[in-house]
């Protein structure tokens, strides 16, 4: 797959509609414009690129993290409730 | 009749996702201030790329921090997200303070991108860890 490939896709995301994934794109494909640029070695690019994919588990576990505070906040709410009924 | 009602609501979810949501660990000023810290210095030393000298210590210095924010992070009990998400934010401090500690020189673009990286996602675990359960 070539870059001008990758970017198009990227695009896809960006529009989306999700902000989270979409501001995640715009960062990926910022840095596909800097390996364009040569400003980084192919090592360094690839090393990014691969700090990607740890921002994306760190997303999906703060995410998964956030779901868990509401439901905590709900239960405690329920609780309450029966108790006091 | 309200009593019957918040039962069958709390019977009706999952029962693992129950009980890790019921057990969730509460809001920590140590965990939030570390990452909070994490999250200042990769802010600042991202402008300080340029100088290979003080970017290398300053490499080191935030490899610290997301040692002990993961350190500090893995016996908190009940805590599975925090833990895995420490581990990620380390591995990404860890690649830039290995690449000062290689031969071949460190771009000053790499070191802006990589402290990028790193604010990003602390601040990411910065605004979830704020609302844990007080």
């Amino acid at each position: 797959m070539s870059l001008d490939n990758i970017q198009s896709q990227l695009a896809e995301i960006v529009n989306s509609g999700d902000p989270t994934f979409a501001n995640f794109a715009t960062q990926i494909n910022q840095i596909v414009e800097q390996a364009k640029s040569g400003q980084m070695s192919n090592a360094e690019v690839a090393e990014i690129l691969r700090d990607a994919q740890s921002q994306l588990v760190i997303l999906e576990e703060m995410s998964d993290l956030a779901l868990k505070e509401k439901l905590n906040v709900a239960i405690n709410a329920l609780i309450m409730i029966a108790s006091v009924v | 009749m309200k009593r019957l009602l918040a039962i069958a609501l709390v019977l009706s979810l999952n029962g693992c996702a129950l009980w890790e949501a019921y057990n969730l660990a509460h809001f920590d000023p140590n965990e939030y201030r570390i990452v909070t810290e994490i999250r200042t210095d990769a802010s600042l030393y991202k402008d300080q790329c340029p100088d290979a000298v003080v970017s290398k210590a300053n490499a080191q210095a935030i490899y610290l921090k997301t040692q002990l924010f993961e350190n500090y992070s893995e016996q908190i009990p009940y805590n599975s997200n925090s833990i895995k998400a420490s581990k990620e934010l380390n591995n990404i401090a860890k690649g830039l303070k290995e690449r000062y500690a290689g031969k071949d020189p460190v771009s000053p673009m790499f070191c802006k991108l990589k402290f990028e990286s790193i604010e990003h996602s602390a601040q990411t675990m910065q605004h979830v860890l704020g609302n844990r359960p007080r």
